[in-house]
């Protein structure tokens, strides 16, 4: 694989740096990197200023409700050779807390308050966790998963009868066309109207 | 002795023609609908023939679009930007999401049905409505306007308690003006 060669340089340098890194190269341009908790900031430090991802391009987090972790991802692009670097770490999801990153980039201070307001998780050392978008938000944030919008919505707002014998889309598409919904999306299928 | 009933019926006739004929629109956009108003308003379409055309300010304008979603956030600016509105004043409801939160009604944050936080004298179905079918929407506005039918705002003070239960079940930290209408 000739294309991928600037991929599995950036990926040895890490692994050379990081022992306990899991680096794996995705494709073209995308290096995945597991980290332990801990690492994160020294990873971002070493990237920053040794390899040249000056950019932070977002910062996510996914909610692993059946492994009671929170996934955060940082994600890090290179201006010179365009590669961009994931870096992932798990956290404790019952209480969820993580170093904040404002002082390696400025914008990290967004992505952390959003988060905040989302998932719930403080980040310690962020300046600015204040109210982000959500105004007087009160109960579990509602990006998590264990949150029930379904239920939150009727409960606040009113519903407008009329809705009763309004059909899923995905249920009624499979039954006109005679296929089977498979057994990962049946969980998201089937909803209580 | 002039008949007292009659001379009110002239002038109601000739407040409502004036009226029905310049519906100003406050330009306030409140969700994705808001991009279906500029067609509407220019060339093609051309509103101003009914005498429909945006305000700059609440306090100049007759008629209050809510163009589609409202988060709840966003409820709390329309309602302070509706109490600064003078009377007579018109609230037109936009797309499928103000009258049964359209695509949104499982959302957490966009509220449901619009009547029950603000007086609506017109609804507009569909998801987005066309500018034809903004355009009859108006029209229905405006035979309300000359039936004398479009109350809303009297509506809203006269029920103004209950329209307020509403409003802070949903905004539970209060803490906007109250306007000497």
């Amino acid at each position: 694989m000739e294309e991928l060669k600037i991929e599995k340089e950036i990926a040895e340098e890490i692994s050379k740096t990081f022992h306990s890194a899991e680096v794996t190269v995705k494709r073209e341009k995308r290096v995945v990197v597991k980290l332990r908790d801990d690492l994160i900031t020294p990873f971002l430090s070493y990237a920053k200023n040794n390899m040249n991802f000056i950019h932070l391009a977002h910062i996510s987090c996914v909610d692993w409700l059946e492994d009671n972790k929170f996934e955060l991802i940082y994600s890090l692009l290179n201006y010179d050779n365009k590669v961009m670097i994931l870096a992932k770490t798990y956290i404790d999801r019952e209480n969820p807390e993580f170093v904040s990153h404002t002082n390696y980039w400025d914008q990290a201070e967004t992505y952390e308050r959003e988060m905040r307001e989302m998932y719930g998780i403080n980040f310690k050392g962020n300046k600015r966790l204040t109210e982000f978008i959500l105004e007087d938000w009160q109960g579990i944030p509602p990006m998590r998963r264990d949150f029930d919008t379904v239920k939150f919505s009727q409960d606040t707002f009113y519903n407008r009868p009329g809705r009763e014998n309004a059909q899923d889309v995905r249920t009624t598409v499979t039954k006109k066309s005679g296929e089977e919904i498979p057994e990962i999306g049946k969980d998201y299928t089937v909803r209580n109207l | 002795m002039y008949n007292d009933k009659d001379a009110k019926k002239i002038v109601d006739i000739i407040q409502s023609y004036a009226r029905k004929h310049s519906l100003w629109v406050v330009a306030y956009g409140t969700g994705c609908g808001a991009i279906e108003i500029p067609p509407t308003m220019t060339s093609r379409y051309d509103a101003e023939r009914f005498g429909i055309r945006g305000s700059a300010t609440p306090r100049q304008a007759d008629v209050l679009l809510i163009t589609g979603y409202l988060a709840v956030k966003t409820l709390k600016r329309v309602i302070r930007t509706y109490e600064q509105m003078q009377a007579p004043k018109f609230v037109m409801g936009f797309g499928s999401c103000t009258i049964n939160g359209g695509m949104y009604w499982d959302s957490y944050n966009t509220i449901n049905a619009l009547d029950r936080y603000l007086p609506v004298d017109v609804f507009i179905n569909g998801c987005m409505p066309r500018p034809e079918a903004v355009i009859s929407g108006f029209i229905k506005l405006q035979q309300l306007i000359s039936e004398g039918k479009a109350e809303g705002a009297e509506k809203y003070l006269k029920n103004l308690e209950w329209y307020r239960e509403n409003q802070n079940k949903v905004i539970p930290n209060w803490n906007m003006p109250d306007y000497n209408w």
